[in-house]
C-alpha cells in the first residue's frame, strides 16, 4: 500500500501503534546510550560539573596493569573456557539425541531446567555445592575420597569455580539450539550418505556441521556477548563486592561508578563493551557466516 | 543380526551418557529441594540423607518444613519479594505485548515514510547491551525527579502533603518503564517477521467488511498472531524474572525488591549465612516459578528457538 492511499483512520492507527513504542524506547534506551557516549568522555563524580577530557578515560583504561585489562582477561577466561566447553557437550548431546533414543523429550526438556532459573540463585545454589561446612556435597565428595577440602570460592579460585557453573547452566539452552538445527536437515542426505557407507562420524563432520553452520555462529555469538557481559553471578559470589582479582567489565563499571564516583571512568567501560559487542557481532558473522547453504 | 545388536549397543550407551548428564543437572536441584525440608540441626547432621519429613511423616517433622517456609516467606521478606516481581513483570510483559504488538504490526503490514528507519532504530536495539544505558538512566532518573518534585510541590501544598518527592528512582514504576523500553528491540524484531507470515487477504477481508483498522487489529489480526505473542512472552518473562543488574541500581529498598534481589542480598548477610533452613526455602521459592512456567509452556518455548535456529 502506498503512503498516499492511506486513509485517515489508518493514518490515526499507525500513529497510535507507533508513537508510544518510539517515545519509550527513544527516551529510555536511545537517549540515554547517547548520554553515555558523552559522559565516557568527561571526569565527573556525578553531583558538580562534569569536565571534558577527550579520550582520557580509554587512554587510562588501557594504562598497563590497570583493573580494567585484568577485568577484561576475566571476561576473556570466561568466554573461552566455559564457552568451548559448552559448545562441545552441546554438539554432542544433540547429536546423541539426533541419533534417535528413547525418551528424547525428556531429556531435551530437563537439560533445559537449569537455564530458566535465576542467575542469581543459579550462583548461590554453586555457593552451597562448593561450600566448606558440613553441608558442602563437593567438599563432602572429596573428602569421601582422601582429598583435600578446597576453598572453591575464594577470590583466587573464584572464576575458575565459576566455569563448572556456566556450563551446567547453560549447556540446555545451545543443545536444543543446536538439536532443532539438525532436524531440520533432510533425511535423504543421510540415507545417501549411508548407502555410500560413510560412518556416523564422517556424516556429522560432512553433512550435520556444515548445514547447521549458521545456527552454530549464532550460538557462537550468544556465548561470546554472554561472556562479555558476565556480572550476576560473580556479584552475587563476591557478596558485591569483587576485588580486583575477580572483577569482570560489568562489576568494575559498577564499582567505579557507584562506590568510587567514577562516573566517566565507569561509563568509558560501559562504552568499551558496547564498542566490543559490536565488532564482535560483525567479526564473528564475517568469518563464520560462510556462503549460505542452500538445500 | 550384528548390526542389529551393535545399533542396540550404540542406543544403550547414548542413553547412558545422556541419562548421566541429566542426574548431574538435576541432582542438585534435588538435592536444594530436599535440603529446605529440613532443620539446620538436620542439615549439619546428615547433608545428604533423605529428610526426616520424607522418611519418617508426622506431624513433628512436617513442622520444620513449615518452619522453614514461613521463615523465609513472613520472616525474611520472600513474599514481598515473590508479589514485587509478579507485579513487576506482569505489568511490563502486559505493556510489552500490548505496545510491541502494535509496532511490529504497523511496522510490517504498511508502506509508509520513515518506516525503515523505526524498524533498524529498533532492530540496532538489539546490540546495545543494558550496562551502556544503565548509568546514564541512573543520572536521568535523579535529574527527572528534581523537575517533577518541583512541578508537584505546588499541588503537594495545596493538599499539604508536606515535602513530596516524586520520582521514578526507588520505585516499580521507574524499572516497569526500563523494563518495557529495553524489551521493545527483541519484541517488535521478532513480531514484525511473525505478522509478515500472516495472509494478506485477512485485513482486506475485515476492513471490506466495515471494521476499522483498530478493531481489525485486535479482533482479526491479534488472534492469529497468538503463536508469536506466546512466544515473546515466554522470553521476556524469563528474562525479566530473572533480571538482576538493574536492579541492584533502581530497587534498593528492601520492601521494593524482586525475587532475585531479595534473596542475593538476603544471601550477603553475614547473619543468614548458616541458617540452611531459611536458605534452601528462599532458593526454592525463587526457583519455583520459572521452572513451573518453563513446564507448563516448554512446547512453545523450544518452537521459539527452533524457529529462530531455522531461520538462522
Amino acid at each position: 500500500m502506498s503512503p498516499k492511499h492511506l486513509s485517515r483512520d489508518t493514518k490515526r492507527f499507525l500513529w497510535i501503534g507507533i508513537l508510544p513504542s518510539a517515545l519509550l524506547y527513544g527516551l529510555f534506551v536511545i537517549w540515554p546510550a547517547i548520554n553515555a557516549l558523552m559522559y565516557s568522555f568527561t571526569r565527573w563524580d556525578g553531583l558538580s560539573t562534569p569536565v571534558w577530557i577527550g579520550i582520557d578515560n580509554f587512554v587510562n583504561l588501557f594504562k598497563s596493569g590497570s583493573d580494567f585489562v585484568t577485568a577484561i582477561g576475566h571476561n576473556i577466561y570466561l568466554t573461552v573456557i566455559p564457552g568451548s566447553i559448552i559448545l562441545t557437550l552441546a554438539l554432542f548431546f544433540a547429536w546423541m539425541i539426533h541419533l534417535k533414543v528413547a525418551g528424547s523429550t525428556l531429556f531435551r526438556v530437563t537439560f533445559f531446567f537449569p537455564n530458566v532459573i535465576a542467575s542469581v540463585a543459579v550462583a548461590l545454589l554453586w555457593v552451597l555445592l562448593y561450600s566448606t561446612t558440613e553441608m558442602g556435597p563437593i567438599n563432602n565428595i572429596r573428602q569421601a575420597l582422601h582429598m583435600e577440602k578446597v576453598p572453591f570460592l575464594e577470590s583466587a579460585r573464584l572464576l575458575q569455580s565459576i566455569v563448572p557453573m556456566m556450563v551446567w547452566s547453560a549447556t540446555g539452552f545451545y543443545l536444543v539450539l543446536f538439536l532443532a538445527a539438525m532436524e531440520n536437515i533432510p533425511v535423504d542426505y543421510y540415507e545417501a550418505a549411508h548407502l555410500d557407507g560413510a560412518s556416523p562420524t564422517l556424516q556429522f563432520i560432512r553433512i550435520t556441521l556444515p548445514l547447521m553452520w549458521d545456527v552454530l555462529t549464532t550460538g557462537i555469538i550468544f556465548l561470546i556477548v554472554g561472556g562479555l557481559k558476565f556480572f550476576d553471578a560473580v556479584w552475587v559470589m563476591e557478596n558485591g563486592r569483587p576485588s580486583p582479582a575477580t572483577h569482570t567489565m560489568s562489576s568494575l563499571m559498577y564499582a567505579k561508578v557507584f562506590e568510587e564516583y567514577n562516573v566517566g571512568y565507569g561509563t568509558a567501560i560501559a562504552v568499551l563493551l558496547f564498542v566490543l559487542v559490536l565488532i564482535i557481532t560483525r567479526i564473528s558473522m564475517r568469518l563464520l557466516k560462510r556462503e549460505r547453504l542452500e538445500y | 543380526m550384528r548390526g542389529s545388536f551393535l545399533e542396540k549397543l550404540g542406543t544403550l550407551v547414548r542413553t547412558g551418557v545422556l541419562g548421566l548428564w541429566m542426574l548431574g543437572v538435576v541432582l542438585p536441584m534435588f538435592w536444594v529441594l530436599a535440603t529446605s525440608l529440613k532443620s539446620t540441626k538436620e542439615v549439619t547432621r546428615s547433608p545428604f540423607g533423605i529428610p526426616d519429613a520424607l522418611a519418617h511423616p508426622g506431624a513433628k517433622t512436617f513442622a520444620v518444613i513449615a518452619e522453614n517456609y514461613t521463615k523465609a516467606w513472613v520472616g525474611s521478606g520472600f513474599s514481598a519479594y515473590f508479589w514485587n516481581s509478579l507485579k513487576v513483570v506482569s505489568i511490563s510483559l502486559a505493556l510489552i505485548l500490548l505496545l510491541g504488538s502494535m509496532a511490529a504490526y504497523c511496522l510490517s503490514r504498511f508502506e509508509f515514510r520513515g518506516r525503515n528507519v523505526i524498524y533498524n532504530a529498533f532492530v540496532a536495539g538489539l546490540l546495545i547491551p543494558m550496562q551502556l544505558i544503565l548509568i546514564p538512566l541512573f543520572f536521568q532518573y535523579a535529574d527527572w525527579s528534581d523537575v517533577l518534585t518541583r512541578s508537584f510541590a505546588p499541588v503537594a501544598r495545596m493538599l499539604q502533603l508536606g515535602n513530596l518527592t516524586v520520582s521514578l528512582h526507588n520505585s516499580h514504576e521507574g524499572i516497569i518503564l526500563i523494563y518495557v523500553a529495553a524489551s521493545l528491540p527483541f519484541t517488535i524484531f521478532t513480531l514484525t517477521s511473525f505478522f509478515g507470515t500472516l495472509p494478506g487477504g485477512v485485513r482486506e477481508a475485515a476492513m471490506i467488511d466495515g471494521a476499522s483498522e483498530a478493531r481489525t487489529f485486535f479482533s482479526v489480526m491479534l488472534p492469529l498472531a497468538k503463536p508469536g505473542l506466546i512466544t515473546v512472552a515466554i522470553f521476556n518473562f524469563l528474562g525479566l524474572w530473572n533480571e538482576y543488574l538493574f536492579g541492584i541500581v533502581f530497587l534498593a529498598d528492601n520492601k521494593l525488591k524482586t525475587l532475585p534481589l531479595g534473596l542475593a542480598s538476603i544471601s550477603m548477610q553475614a547473619q543468614y549465612k548458616s541458617d540452611f533452613g531459611l536458605m534452601f526455602a528462599g532458593l526454592v521459592i525463587t526457583m519455583v516459578p520459572t521452572l513451573v512456567v518453563y513446564l507448563l509452556l516448554q512446547r512453545h518455548l523450544t518452537k521459539g528457538i527452533t524457529a529462530g535456529a531455522v531461520k538462522g
